[in-house]
């Protein structure tokens, strides 16, 4: 369709075009096209089962798309091969898109021998091969800012939800990341916690981080995103500015959902 | 009494200095094998895990004839089919026969066998690392060699340790069956001091304690090692 995007300032900092994906013969995505440029914050609604958490893993690479066109900044995803045989063409480059891609996980998924403060210097030792000291550097500022200075030395079981859902968005950070992906990070916590762990990812959106946030939290959706995607059975339903498709849903099923969530 | 501690002194006529000798030879033995053994056991569990139908086919043969067998028919096949092939194997070449050193001998036979165990304590432990840990890395950007070095391994071990533990008090009780093959480790130099002396139960008691303490020192270092590997997770006690 369109040209590999320009070094252009306009350009579109992650797109995603016509994405497909099958586990077997249940096709769970039929055709997702997205992009956001540069400050967007774009959350992606739906039912359970409409395919959100796979769309999000698809875009690096947790799940391999069964088709469609992945671009970050421009560069595209290389792949070989077609259908269930369709595999990236270019290891390093899988490794080094996925380090610009900050992904945060419904379970945290935190590293349980490391302390925190480890945990948040880990990649960017390890993949971006950041000096130790300055990398300590980084994530105690880091730590600072998500409230979590304090526990740096501790280790992740011995935190709270709230707590491990901060530091590994902290780890996330740290990796200076072009695109956040989010995928329903205050799912696993309990309903007390997740006001802590929403205010840092506003305070993300609010320094003109790129981000795609994979959400149940309406109201939240409805005040960051730039744009909200809702899908529904592997398709887009329905997108647009939040404060346009929460108050003049064009879909009867968009509008029965955000009836239902409320 | 006194008849009893002059045939345990250290230097002849007593046979304390033997003890002692044959005590060292099975600390070496049960170390290199143990070592010997956690490479087999690393090379057998990642093996299982992501080899090819032919090398988990061989891998299968090879952990479950070892674990079928009983230990003293493999130390004896082992010890006399691993000779017989090294040396047909120099002799073909042009090569003198050579007599095999015990030490490395009885490291070969142990640690093939260790190996065997080790693989599926390390893959056990391997299956038992959360799957979200190993998805982290990789959607931090980590080579598969840097996720399985910095995070998968590490991961692994607070559940290998216990096992890996059992392992090593196993391999230590395993050398006395090579006494069937004549090394000279703990259990040959007790059966020989017993039976120039006749003071049979004297010198077995005394191997048993040899044997206690070295099992209750290893398991005073595994306890410290385990302690350090579990700082990550929380007391169950
Ligand atoms: N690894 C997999 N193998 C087979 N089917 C899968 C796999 N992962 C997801 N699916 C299926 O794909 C569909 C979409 O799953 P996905 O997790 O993307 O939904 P979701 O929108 O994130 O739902 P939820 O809100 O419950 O998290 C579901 O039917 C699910 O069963
Ligand atoms: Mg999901």
């Amino acid at each position: 369709m369109t040209d590999p995007a320009s070094a252009s300032g306009t350009a579109a900092t992650l797109q995603v075009e016509d994405l497909h994906k099958s586990f077997g013969d249940l096709e769970v995505l039929k055709g997702v096209s997205m992009s956001a440029r540069e400050g967007d914050v774009v959350s992606l609604i739906g039912s359970s089962g409409s395919g959100k958490s796979t769309f999000l893993r698809c875009i690096n690479l947790l799940e391999l798309p069964t088709a469609g066109v992945i671009r970050l900044s421009g560069e595209e995803v290389k792949f070989k091969g077609s259908g269930p045989n369709r595999v990236p063409a270019d290891k390093k480059q899988v490794a080094r898109l996925r380090s610009q891609l900050g992904m945060v996980f419904q379970s945290f998924n935190l590293w349980q021998h490391m302390t925190v403060l480890q945990n948040v210097m880990e990649g960017q030792v390890q993949v971006l091969g950041v000096p130790k000291a300055e990398a300590r550097a980084r994530a105690e500022a880091i730590l600072e800012r998500v409230g979590l200075y304090d526990k740096r030395a501790q280790y992740p079981a011995f935190l709270s939800g709230g707590q491990q859902q901060r530091a590994a968005i902290a780890r996330a950070v740290a990796m200076e990341p072009k695109v956040m992906l989010f995928d329903e990070p205050t799912s696993a916590l309990d309903p007390e916690l997740v006001g802590e762990v929403l205010k840092v990812i506003r305070g993300l959106a609010e320094e003109g981080r790129t981000m795609i946030l994979v959400t149940h939290e309406m109201r939240f959706a409805r005040d960051v995103s730039s744009e909200v995607v809702y899908l529904h059975e592997g398709r887009v339903e329905e997108r647009g500015a939040p404060d346009e498709i929460f108050t003049h849903p064009k879909s009867e099923r968009f509008a029965a959902f955000i009836q239902n969530t409320h | 009494m006194e008849n009893a501690l002059e045939l345990l002194a250290l230097s002849p006529p007593g046979w304390g200095g033997n003890l002692l000798r044959g005590l060292w030879s099975t600390f070496q033995i049960a170390l290199g094998a143990y070592i010997l053994g956690l490479a087999l056991g690393l090379f057998g569990a990642f093996g299982k895990i992501y080899g090819g139908p032919v090398l988990r086919g061989v891998l299968t043969v090879y952990t479950t004839v070892i674990r079928a067998v009983p230990e003293l028919v493999l130390i004896l096949l082992l010890y006399y089919l691993g000779t017989d092939l090294l040396n047909m194997a120099l002799t073909s070449m042009g090569f003198e026969r050579m007599d095999i050193s015990g030490l490395w001998a009885g490291i070969y036979v142990i640690g093939f066998v260790q190996g065997a165990y080790s693989t599926e304590v390390l893959r056990g432990a391997f299956h038992a690392v959360p799957f979200g840990q190993i998805e982290a890395a990789r959607a931090i950007g980590m080579s598969a060699f840097t996720a399985h070095w910095r995070i998968i391994l590490p991961a692994m071990i607070p559940f290998a340790l216990p096992g890996l533990a059992n392992l090593w008090l196993i391999a230590t009780k395993e050398t006395a069956l090579l006494a069937v093959v004549g090394f000279s480790e703990l259990a040959l130099e007790t059966k020989q001091a017993a039976g120039a002396t006749k003071a049979y139960f004297m010198f077995y008691l005394a191997a048993g304690a040899l044997y206690l303490m070295l099992s209750l020192a290893s398991t005073g270092v595994f306890a410290l090692v385990e302690r350090r590997f579990r700082r990550g997770q929380p007391s169950q006690s």
